[in-house]
């Protein structure tokens, strides 16, 4: 029984290495390329990166309120 | 009961041996593809990024009501309430503008290691040494009894270590010590898929933000980190890998460090990365550029949970020294 056991596990392991090796892989020159493009097109909609007003951050403490 | 995926089927002339020999040369054959692929570093490709800006960062808010190590934490997608679970066995919401409780539960079990609020807002999810995750629906009567509406939905062998609603109030995820990550049906309660790959305790689980959801990632005691298609064991280091290099690009270390990182989260672009660690800080690192940038102190033990908000405009740690902070 056990053996059994082994070749199922070593069958689904070759499974999957298989899948793995067939995957499309990038050179880190090209991912990293895209890590920084995202990175630099979302930074202003980045409140913790860019900092925001103490007004528009409801965790920030506000200055005194202006009655209008 | 777990199901197992399918093996494909043997084919004549595959035997143990021949299936190990294959195995082998694979893992060759992909060591050598990976390494074949690591022709930059990230922190040289982003040189010409300009650096990080001074970030005023501090503690806005401390949330205070339990009795004992604070584990996991969870925003409501409204930005401003929160969940959090403790050792001391209960689970509390909290609103984080006026440090009010909405609604506290207590479990029948102590170590509440998972906890997370239903993308709509009327139900959290939680488990731990009970090896189960159950739904609670959050009443707006104050008087009701939540405990009473409760709902058992996961059961694992073993602690429940991780959970997370897909992207819908449906279908949940749990990571447990079994080893094993599991997708569930909320209403029925129904075991959807199962997930094996790791060999010893799955620490904690993220899902990749997307509107399908269906990639998620989970770190465990082996020190893997699997990437599943639905279809962390405190580390000294952080790790980011990148999948479609299908290898690590940046660690993120400094030998002053020696205790292990506990639970991290990105900000909104992806630019910083907030780690907390097990000698109660929580570090800023510069994703692209490799180095830290800040040290936050504040918590009086260990951070084991960091997570940010909904609108990127704070995040929220938990610590062994029973409070949660939210940092803006």
């Amino acid at each position: 029984m056990s053996a059994l056991l082994n070749v199922i596990q070593a069958k689904r392991m070759v499974d999957q290495l298989r899948v793995e090796a067939g995957m499309e892989r990038f050179k880190i020159s090209l991912a990293a390329a895209e890590l920084v493009q995202y990175c630099q097109e979302h930074r202003r909609s980045d409140p913790l990166l860019t900092g925001i007003t103490a007004s528009s951050n409801p965790f920030k403490d506000k200055k005194t309120c202006i009655l209008l | 009961a777990a199901a197992q995926s399918r093996p494909s089927a043997l084919q004549s002339g595959e035997s143990l041996a021949t299936l190990k020999n294959e195995s082998d040369s694979l893992k060759k054959k992909l060591e050598e593809e990976r390494a074949k692929l690591h022709d930059v570093e990230l922190n040289q490709v982003a040189e010409k990024v300009e650096l990080v800006s001074a970030l005023s960062i501090r503690t806005r808010r401390v949330l205070k009501g339990h009795g004992n190590k604070v584990l996991c934490m969870d925003w409501c997608k409204d930005k401003r309430r929160l969940v959090s679970s403790s050792q001391d066995g209960k689970v509390i919401v909290w609103d984080g503008y006026t440090l009010n409780k909405e609604h506290a539960v207590t479990m029948p079990c102590t170590w509440v290691m998972a906890c997370a609020y239903a993308p709509s807002g009327c139900a959290v999810a939680c488990g731990g040494l009970d090896n189960k995750c159950s739904v609670y629906p959050l009443s707006l009567d104050k008087n009701e009894n939540l405990a009473a509406k409760k709902k058992s939905v996961a059961m694992h062998t073993n602690y429940l270590s991780g959970c997370s609603f897909t992207n819908s109030d449906m279908q949940l995820l749990t990571s447990s010590g079994d080893g094993t990550c599991a997708l569930w049906d909320v209403e029925s309660g129904q075991l959807l898929q199962s997930f094996h790959g790791h060999t010893a305790d799955v620490l904690s689980l993220n899902l990749a933000p997307s509107e399908t959801g269906n990639t998620f990632v989970s770190g465990g005691c082996d020190k893997k980190a699997n990437v599943w298609d639905m279809l962390p064991c405190a580390s000294v280091s952080c790790r980011l890998y990148d999948l479609r290099a299908d290898r690590e690009v940046a660690v993120y270390q400094k030998d002053s460090i020696i205790f292990g990182a506990s639970s991290v989260d990105f900000s909104l672009s992806g630019r910083l990365l907030f780690a907390g660690y097990n000698d109660y800080t929580i570090n800023v690192w510069d994703v692209l550029k490799g180095n830290r940038i800040s040290v936050l102190f504040g918590h009086e033990n260990r951070v084991s949970c960091v997570k940010v908000s909904p609108d990127g405009t704070s995040f929220a740690s938990a610590s062994w020294d029973t409070s949660l902070r939210i940092w803006a």
